[in-house]
């Protein structure tokens, strides 16, 4: 196929191969050089989408990131499916895929046309909140409309085949833009010697050099900007990132910038090296300073049914001729404000096509430009600009007249011009979107007729992006912030050397935003202001009559800047129209702020490889491998992977998770189980001042407790709430060793931490996790003595080694400290070995445990034995909320404790000594079949019309194989002097169960069974 | 009140001279996430250096200097982030905090130092904590190593910025890890034992565009 709009000569490309590619199943061919975008103007087609809210046909606009129309799908399989990809930034390839995101069956003959213009009535302004909030059951149905509908693309079904990654980088200078003014700050910044990254986000680095018709020492600029890379790639100090979109600037220079890598190879990464290389990688820049020159996007002008195809913006249509050698059309009118989008007609012209005719909206229009057209025989229209685009699917012609810019008013007869083309430009907008991420807010200056942005400390701006546009001025503007960012980050920089530019005499532009039609704005053709999201100038017009002053309410109420291109060409028109309305100058109704992303980021960069396997840490013990090799189930804790359960096969089947517990649990209590309890946080305590420290962050007592002991120890935070539990063992006088929750290990390492060197620094005592060095295996049941005497040489004579002691010796040759602790109210021991020998000490338990039927359990058996002896766990039992005199430990409270221990102070306050605060209790279902659901609310009186007062919540709840019944723990108001009352728990179902307050002690309350 | 006296502190040799099976924490992660040998290509080389001494040194920067230089004859690092390593390479002392050294010497050595470091310390107030079973070294060489690491951890690891003496704790993916370079050419990183699976198949997944390798 022929590629009609495509010029003999000219543009950025290799000419040397053609590339194929397709757009909505139709094939084309483009050139290596080409932008998804100018492939296909140079392919004449028109339509590259249907518009979100009226479904009008859609065209290219821009060249740019500013691009609100050309939104594509890529991917020709499901996995390589991209949303949201601007046609205007994406490199061609061979056999690129690309599909409109909206418009069914095809752009060209819209079935959803017809629906679009009646649903474009249920669409007015403000119809996010009033046509589809009400009725609210409905939304979930319009919410799926309107995504399908909005045209925003679809993320791919199956697994994406790329990689993805993140780098840290830190640099002195980091220079965002590489047009004129950041290649300039880039060489003053790099000849210094600072450490500078150059970021760009096009495929070629050299911004507005690339199309422009200036000379630069007397070369083309073209050619200034290619030896300046080339130095700058010469300077080992100095990165060059390009098609790197700068999409966030956080706090303390801290920016992050998304390099697409192979997006202009293939779809998916292409291998390099036998590898699939990495698809694209976001940089989390630290820079000492930040130098914006992300120069300025051309603003069009708002006129009738501006939206047809065929209507672009000036600058674009000289980008297209001059970087990518395509006319996007034959009969041109330009309408502009200002001088410099005369190129677009100069280029037009000299690429052989016809300049119907200029609208310039100045009444005397008169630089250099101007005259250059005028030698060129082009017909300028002062005072003029077009009124109204006629034509559906691509512009057919040109109304024009005088206007009235004082008295927004049509001032002349227009004039009916023939053409396929309007270029419009109403002056330009400096890019500040990075400076508004800070949150300041942008000043308006009317000189350049723009927002400048207000710049916090470490950021400069440079050239276009504060509103310098004359090459001679960004080339110097951008010197010295380059020069200036290296000298503030300690370098300095050389004498400028800047390239000689021709001084070019520029006429003033005006202010031109909405351009008056012979109707009122609301009876008059369609004024779009913002394409992607549809909103008019009638529609800003509206939202103004309907009372929302404030320009972040009229955003809100028209939607406006909503869509993924966040308004980057409509914004400004859209301020100045309310501006308008309101009879406010622009400065007055101010502006909105942009958040990011500058551009949309695919989520895999965001991601990175935190993502499946290594979405989280997954922490081992050192018994991993056995529990993974004998088949259990894991469970998280925190970030630990703990043995759950074991399922067996049982007569060809596997056990149930309830069936596994059930013979886990009978097996501790009638014969032995083994638990690894290797993740309970342990930290060794040194010092003469350890007991004392002790004795102030638990609530009970440690004076007395000598060396070769343990102790359960309560933790309360300053509120008197239990924060955490475990036991500390006396290993020396001066020599502790805390255990603690699995899940509060870090917490209680700083909790201890915090206190010593904020509060008592005085104290002589050192805290050091060694939760990692010691693997911890409990071995419980009432043939736990038998077994372990198999390995060990330490005695395990009941008198000798009692509850509560620790004693240390080898165990299965291996050197260990054992603790004769238990949770789960059986005889236990926990051996405590370096890790690296673990495994072998629990193989040798197993192989000497199985004549004693030894059983390995996980955290759900080790739970329901806890709970069967009241043990709590914090974190499960308590929430935060919860004293030890709500548990009933009065036992663990030391009131008499001479110092003030943490918590102490709180527990007389008069919320915490209430009675009727929730307190631990057992509870036992009247049917015992019944496992009551945890958290499930209790009442007192279930015929209580609703809302019920609810007296307390479920904490713990499990089947006991040993009471051949449900039980539970619960919190209850006043529970401790509520035994044998019975309380109900109404479900969600309507069963209401019923149980009876009990002990939390289950089993054994007397704990004869761990003493023996 | 002393730390010395054996009732006071108990010390405790947790290495065993029975020839027992000894599993390294990265000793799961080779079986089930394997090691890619290295060859010429690899930009990155990745080699555990199990089993060693590590203990962790609490105290006054004046005692615990003086101590370890009488008994080990190397000098306590003094700076902020700064590693000492003795002439032999096998012994080095790190800073981690201003009353906290990292001290790792070859595997067996570590429980007799730790007995003379108490007793030179005398009646300093001072801690000393064996943790050799809690950690391991990972060593990463290579053209690329430093990239790798720029994925890995936010810490600046530009030449300019850590030069060969320096030692940090920092973030890498999600978790942390004691980042050294004792040479100009390895780094090392001292990870927690529960950690080093998600560590090594990070460096794995991140590697592998160097065609990183294992030495084993």
């Amino acid at each position: 196929m022929s590629q009609p709009n495509r010029l003999a000569r000219g543009g950025r490309l290799d000419r040397s191969r053609e590339l194929s590619f397709t757009f909505n199943g139709q094939s084309y061919r483009g050139y290596p050089g080409d932008t998804l975008a100018s492939a296909l103007l140079a392919n004449g087609v028109d339509i590259v989408n249907r518009s979100f809210k009226y479904s009008r046909p859609r065209g290219i606009v821009a060249a740019g990131a500013e691009e609100p129309n050309a939104v594509v799908q890529l991917g020709s399989t499901e996995a390589a499916q991209v949303p949201n990809v601007r046609a205007t930034q994406q490199a061609l390839f061979e056999g690129l895929e690309a599909r409109s995101t909206n418009g069914w069956p095809n752009v060209q003959r819209d079935l959803m046309g017809v629906i679009g213009k009646l649903g474009g009535q249920f669409m007015p302004p403000g119809f996010y909140y009033k046509t589809f909030m009400a009725p609210a059951s409905m939304w979930m149905t319009y919410e799926k409309y309107i995504r399908k509908s909005a045209g925003l693309g679809r993320s791919p079904m199956e697994k994406d085949p790329d990689s993805y990654d993140h780098v840290n980088r830190h640099c002195d200078v980091l220079v965002i833009g590489a047009g004129p003014a950041g290649l300039s700050a880039a060489l003053a910044a790099g000849r210094s010697g600072a450490l500078v990254i150059l970021a760009d986000e096009q495929e070629e680095m050299g911004g507005s050099l690339l199309d422009s018709r200036e000379l630069l020492d007397e070369r083309p600029a073209e050619q200034w900007a290619a030896a300046a890379l080339e130095e700058l790639a010469g300077l080992d100090n100095v990165l060059l990132l390009p098609r790197t979109t700068a999409n966030g600037y956080h706090d303390h220079n801290f920016v992050t910038l998304h390099e697409r890598r192979t997006e202009h190879l293939g779809e998916t990464a292409p291998q390099a090296g036998g590898r699939r290389q990495v698809r694209s990688r976001l940089h989390r820049v630290r820079a000492g300073r930040v130098v914006l020159a992300t120069g300025a996007h051309e603003r069009p002008l708002v006129y009738g049914n501006n939206d047809v195809p065929g209507n672009l913006q000036a600058g674009a249509v000289s980008s297209y001729i001059r970087r990518y050698g395509v006319v996007p059309g034959n009969k041109l009118v330009l309408s502009t404000s200002n001088d410099h989008a005369y190129r677009a007609a100069l280029d037009w012209a000299e690429s052989g096509r016809e300049v119907v005719a200029i609208a310039d909206a100045r009444p005397e229009p008169a630089g250099e430009l101007v005259e250059q057209a005028r030698a060129k025989g082009i017909r300028i229209i002062p005072g003029a600009a077009v009124l109204e685009a006629r034509g559906q699917n691509r512009v057919t012609g040109a109304r024009v007249a005088r206007v009235d810019l004082e008295g927004f008013r049509v001032a002349g007869e227009a004039e009916s011009l023939e053409c396929d083309t309007i270029a419009s430009s109403g002056g330009y907008s400096p890019v500040i979107h990075l400076a508004s991420h800070t949150g300041a807010r942008p000043t308006w200056r009317d000189d350049i007729l723009g927002f400048v942005p207000n710049l916090v400390e470490g950021v400069l701006a440079a050239g276009g992006a504060q509103g310098v546009y004359a090459t001679s001025d960004v080339l110097a503007d951008g010197w010295s912030s380059g020069a200036r960012a290296a000298g503030e980050t300690g370098f300095d920089a050389l004498e400028a050397q800047l390239p000689h530019v021709e001084a070019r005499h520029e006429s003033g532009s005006v202010a031109l935003y909405q351009v008056p039609h012979e109707k009122p704005t609301l009876r008059g053709p369609k004024q779009f202001v913002d394409l992607q999201n549809d909103v008019t100038a009638a529609a800003i017009e509206v939202a103004t009559r309907e009372g929302f002053e404030s320009i972040e309410h009229v955003k809100r109420y028209t939607a406006m800047g909503f869509g993924t291109d966040q308004g980057k060409l409509g914004n400004i028109n859209g301020m100045a129209i309310a501006a308008r309305c309101l009879g406010r100058s622009i400065p007055e109704v101010g502006t909105t702020v942009f958040r990011p992303n500058y551009t949309p980021v695919t989520f895999g960069a965001v991601v990175g490889r935190h993502c499946r396997e290594l979405f989280d840490p997954e922490r081992y013990t050192a018994m991993h491998q056995w529990h993974v090799e004998h088949g259990a189930e894991f469970e998280d804790v925190g970030q630990w992977k703990r043995p759950w359960y074991f399922p067996r096969r049982v007569e060809g089947r596997m056990e149930s998770m309830h069936e596994a517990v059930a013979r886990e649990c009978r097996a501790v209590r009638e014969k032995v189980g083994i638990l690894d309890a290797s993740t309970l946080g342990k930290i060794d305590i040194q010092g003469p001042d350890a007991r004392e420290f002790l004795g102030r962050v638990y609530t009970n007592k440690w004076a007395k407790l000598a060396p070769g002991r343990v102790r359960y120890g309560l933790m309360c935070k300053d509120d008197g709430m239990v924060m955490d539990d475990g036991t500390t063992s006396c290993l020396g006088e001066n020599h502790f060793l805390m255990t603690t929750s699995t899940g509060g290990a870090a917490t209680v390492l700083e909790w201890l931490e915090v206190w010593h060197q904020t509060e008592w620094p005085e104290l002589e005592v050192y805290f050091n996790s060694v939760t990692d060095h010691w693997a911890t295996m409990t071995v419980t049941g009432p043939e736990a003595r038998k077994l372990l005497a198999e390995i060990t040489d330490i005695d395990l004579d009941r008198e000798a080694f009692k509850f509560m002691d620790w004693r240390e010796g080898m165990v299965a040759d291996v050197p260990a400290r054992v603790f004769r602790i238990s949770f789960t109210g059986e005889l236990a021991y926990e051996i405590n070995v370096q890790a690296n020998y673990a495994l072998h000490v629990w193989e040798t338990l197993f192989a000497h445990g199985e004549k004693y039927d030894l059983t390995p359990y996980g955290t759900e058996t080790m739970h329901v034995l806890r709970a069967e002896k009241g043990f709590i766990i914090a974190g499960q039992d308590t929430d935060g909320s919860v004293t030890p005199e709500d548990l009933g430990m009065y036992w663990a409270i030391g009131y008499d404790k001479p110092f003030s221990w943490i918590g102490k102070r709180a527990l007389t306050r008069p919320d915490t000594a209430r009675t009727d605060r929730k307190q631990l209790v057992g509870l036992k279902p009247r049917n015992p079949e019944v496992v009551l659901e945890e958290g499930a609310q209790i009442v007192f009186d279930p015929d209580h019309a609703i809302p019920m007062p609810m007296k307390g919540h479920v904490t713990s709840s499990y089947y006991s194989p040993t009471l051949d019944s449900g039980f539970a723990l619960a919190v209850v108001k006043g529970g401790q002097q509520r035994m044998g009352e019975t309380v109900y728990l109404p479900m969600a179902d309507g069963q209401v169960h019923e149980a009876e307050i009990v002990s939390p002690i289950f089993v054994d309350p007397k704990g004869e069974r761990q003493n023996v | 009140m002393s730390n010395t006296v054996d009732d006071k502190i108990k010390t405790f040799d947790t290495r065993t001279t029975s020839r027992v099976p000894v599993e390294s924490p990265l000793t799961y992660s080779y079986r089930r996430s394997g090691a890619p040998a290295p060859g010429k290509g690899s930009g990155a080389v990745l080699r555990e250096r199990p089993f060693l001494g590590h203990l962790v040194l609490r105290g006054g920067a004046i005692v615990l200097d003086e101590a370890l230089r009488a008994v080990l004859d190397i000098s306590l690092p003094g700076e902020p982030q700064a590693l000492v390593v003795d002439a032999s390479g096998e012994r080095s002392v790190q800073w981690i905090s201003p009353d906290e050294w990292l001290l790792i010497v070859p595997g067996g050595e570590e429980f007799e130092l730790e007995n003379r470091l108490r007793g030179a310390l005398g009646d300093a107030h001072f801690a000393i904590t064996n943790v050799g079973g809690g950690q391991t070294v990972i060593d990463l060489e290579g053209d690329a190593a430093s990239e790798l690491l720029m994925k890995s951890v936010v810490y600046d690891v530009h030449p300019h910025h850590f030069p060969v003496g320096k030692g940090v704790t920092t973030v890498f993916a999600k978790t942390s890890v004691i980042l050294r370079r004792p040479t100009e050419t390895r780094w090392e990183l001292v990870v927690r034992r529960s950690f080093a699976d998600y560590i090594y198949r990070w460096l794995l997944d991140a590697g592998e565009e160097y065609a990183i390798g294992v030495e084993r």
